[in-house]
């Protein structure tokens, strides 16, 4: 199918924040290393090509939605970015490192927070956290630092402490939002976190996103929610067949137009 | 980073109640086995020990009697138990623990309890070596088949190695966290273990210590080798269920299969006759003689005295003739002895040898074979008793034909003085060294060591190799 040139508006990160100012500025003249990169990066299995030449840039503040259909490569990016998949060509990069040459360095930048965030049931919510930041580097945060984590995720007080078994997936989901905030990283990657929250754990989490970007973390969000891409992000990309075709900031469009634009494509 | 993930997977197990319960079963089977090993092993060596007195009590109480009668009276030799010999019974229950050593024939071993035990005892008696064998492997499977397996499924895996966790870091922090929570059960036993040991020996201190300490490292070698397949199985499995079934396949071929191939195997290469057959073998030889090997004649063996003493008659001979004839008779019978034994046991020893190469296809051979070595309850060391026992034997008549031969003369009714029995010194038995075990099972340790290396490889490449959803 053909899919037709990339359509690229406007690309303006003119956010600044308190807390990232440098990253901010080099970000705005386009000469800093972006937080996230892709290559002319394609992925192959077999005859399917699930991602095909995307190039891709996600600056320090900046919340990069990808759109598209299930199937469009959205996943697959993700995975690529945490090198979870080799590229069949081309190259993914973070905070400047080849995925590829330096996967685990690229990994102390990254946190990601799955479509459905699974948890050992047999620990609870606090022990979950102090596990997965630990492997994550944070080894040193405290009890309390942790508990203060998870509620400034959504959790409930009373919750931290018991096991995971009794939680509710947007508890769970929470939890995961709590261990992408103590790994303090450079980059989120998310892949439908939103999905199966109820509106008011999606607003919660809208709110957080904003949040880290004022820390000046740079996210990729993978969803199929138009409306939350809309809200949170700074810029959207839509993908079909692998390919990026539309690529957007949120400030240039309306709910509407977004809506009209994604639903071109799905029907071309 | 990594003992927090040891300390993760040993708290996620031990909250488990499956893994509880399974633990529970096999701690209590492993120190309840081990317990009344060491009680059973004692109370054998106490009646041994009894019944060793009772045999020289009997033996120094002959009275005055013809040496030639005492040498068919005999002593009973008593295989001593060795201290580890409450871990793994080996095959002392079929291949018995005492001999009567007597002129002429050279027995079959007495005390087997296999022979007595009742089919509910044949089909029901677990020693630690079996759970350790066995039950310790299986719940190593039950432990680790969902380690990697289970967190891909789940979900877990690929948010474990988003963190920047290293692949290797992870196995090996599980593999340790598997490890403490089977220390949870086998350090209970290795004080049992331990204690047993110093407390009080049941047998003689055949560097028991040593032994343990041996033993001990070659089940921990064995169960690292476990962990490390069943980790590089769970890692490669494209799901938990599939490792399981894999698991425990191997865990039948390792424990079920291959020693049954490898009797049938050793025993079609180096085939072993019936101990009728063997019976009629001896029978016949040690009648007509065989080869080179001449029965001796009483009339050839006479005039060859008389010739060498430049006599006529027999009851001019200055001995007695008939000891020298019975001596060797005895000699005689030592050759056939030798020639058909000698046989068996080789053969017994090609057997062993097809067991352990064997152990290339299940690292369980290595570890019985070193088990039963290392526990003094081997064939080879059953061997070696035999040998030193036979020896015995053969000495003690040979005292008894000279001390005929030399203070009676032919045709003479001669009773020796009732304080010869006691000249006769009692047989004393030293079990081989830790070294001697070692060399004689240098392949096991070889097989054992690399299995170790293969499951570690195993391991590597596969936790390397894993897809992560």
């Amino acid at each position: 199918m053909e899919t037709g040139p990339v359509s690229r508006m406007k690309h303006e990160s003119e956010v600044a924040t308190v807390d990232a100012p440098q990253k901010q500025a080099a970000a705005a003249d386009g000469t800093s290393t972006p937080v996230l990169e892709a290559r002319s990066l394609s992925k192959r299995y077999g005859e399917l090509e699930a991602v095909a030449g995307l190039d891709l840039r996600v600056e320090p503040s900046e919340i990069y939605c990808l759109l598209g259909p299930n199937g469009a490569g959205k996943t697959t990016t993700i995975h690529l970015f945490l090198g979870f998949l080799e590229p069949t060509s081309g190259s993914v990069h973070v905070m400047g490192l080849d995925v590829a040459d330096e996967p685990l360095k690229s990994k102390n930048h990254l946190a990601y927070i799955p479509e459905q965030v699974m948890l050992y049931r047999n620990l609870s919510g606090l022990e979950n956290l102090a596990y997965f930041a630990a492997l994550g580097g944070k080894e040193s945060l405290s009890p309390d630092r942790l508990t203060e984590i998870l509620v400034e995720a959504g959790l409930q007080t009373e919750a931290v402490h018991s096991r995971v078994s009794e939680y509710s997936k947007g508890m769970r989901q929470k939890v995961g939002i709590a261990i992408a905030i103590a790994k303090d990283a450079d980059a989120l990657l998310l892949d439908e976190p939103t999905s199966g929250l109820d509106p008011q754990a999606s607003n919660e989490f809208s709110e957080l996103l904003e949040r880290l970007k004022e820390r000046g973390v740079a996210v990729l969000m993978a969803t199929h929610d138009l409306f939350r891409a809309k809200e949170s992000g700074t810029r959207i990309g839509i993908m079909q067949h692998g390919r990026l075709v539309v690529e957007m900031t949120t400030d240039e469009i309306g709910h509407a137009d977004l809506e009209r634009i994604y639903l071109d494509h799905m029907h071309e | 980073m990594i003992r927090h993930i040891i300390r993760k997977e040993f708290m996620d197990m031990v909250r488990d109640g499956r893994f509880r319960w399974c633990a529970a079963l096999v701690g209590v089977l492993l120190l309840v086995s081990l317990g009344t090993g060491w009680v059973q092993a004692r109370n054998a060596q106490k009646e041994l020990t009894a019944a060793q007195a009772t045999a020289r009590d009997h033996w120094e109480s002959q009275g005055e009697k013809n040496p030639h009668s005492a040498a068919h009276y005999g002593v009973y030799a008593f295989k001593p138990r060795l201290a580890l010999s409450f871990v793994d019974e080996g095959v002392d229950s079929y291949t018995g623990t005492s001999v009567l050593l007597e002129a002429h024939r050279q027995n079959d071993f007495l005390l087997r309890p296999a022979q007595d035990a009742t089919p509910a005892q044949r089909i029901g008696a677990l020693t630690a070596a079996q759970v350790l064998q066995h039950l310790v492997p299986l719940l190593i499977i039950l432990l680790t088949f969902g380690a990697l397996a289970g967190e891909r499924e789940r979900g877990t895996l690929r948010q474990l190695l988003a963190t920047g966790v290293e692949r290797l870091e992870l196995a090996l922090g599980k593999a340790l966290g598997v490890a403490a929570a089977l220390a949870l059960l086998l350090i209970p036993a290795a004080l049992v273990w331990a204690a047993a040991i110093v407390m009080g020996s049941p047998g003689p201190a055949a560097s028991p210590v040593i032994r343990g300490a041996v033993l001990a490292g070659v089940y921990l070698v064995y169960f690292a080798t476990f962990i490390g397949l069943s980790l590089a199985v769970s890692a490669r499995a494209p799901s938990a269920r599939t490792a399981l079934v894999v698991l425990l396949a191997i865990w039948v071929v390792n424990g079920l299969v291959a020693p049954r191939v490898a009797v049938d195997l050793s025993k079609w290469l180096y085939p072993t006759p019936s101990a009728v057959e063997f019976a009629q073998t001896l029978g016949k030889e040690m009648a007509d003689g065989v080869g080179g090997i001449v029965r001796p004649d009483r009339a050839e063996s006479t005039q060859e005295l008389l010739d060498e003493y430049n006599l006529e008659n027999v009851e001019d001979l200055p001995i007695n003739a008939i000891g020298v004839f019975l001596q060797k008779s005895e000699e005689f019978g030592n050759q056939i002895f030798d020639r058909n034994y000698g046989a068996l046991w080789n053969a017994f020893e090609r057997q062993g040898y097809v067991h352990e190469a064997l152990a290339v296809t299940a690292p369980l051979l290595a570890v019985r074979t070193l088990s039963m070595g290392l526990a003094g309850t081997d064939v080879e060391q059953h061997r070696h008793f035999a040998a030193a026992a036979e020896q015995y034997r053969r000495e003690l008549v040979q005292r008894l034909n000279v001390d005929m031969t030399e203070n009676s003369r032919t045709g003479e009714v001669y009773l020796a003085a009732a304080d010869l029995w006691s000249q006769m010194p009692p047989f004393r038995y030293d079990a081989p060294t830790v070294g001697w075990v070692l060399r004689n099972r240098a392949l096991s340790l070889l097989l054992m060591g690399l299995w170790l290396a293969g499951a570690f490889v195993a391991v590597t490449v596969a936790v390397r190799r894993a897809e992560v959803a």
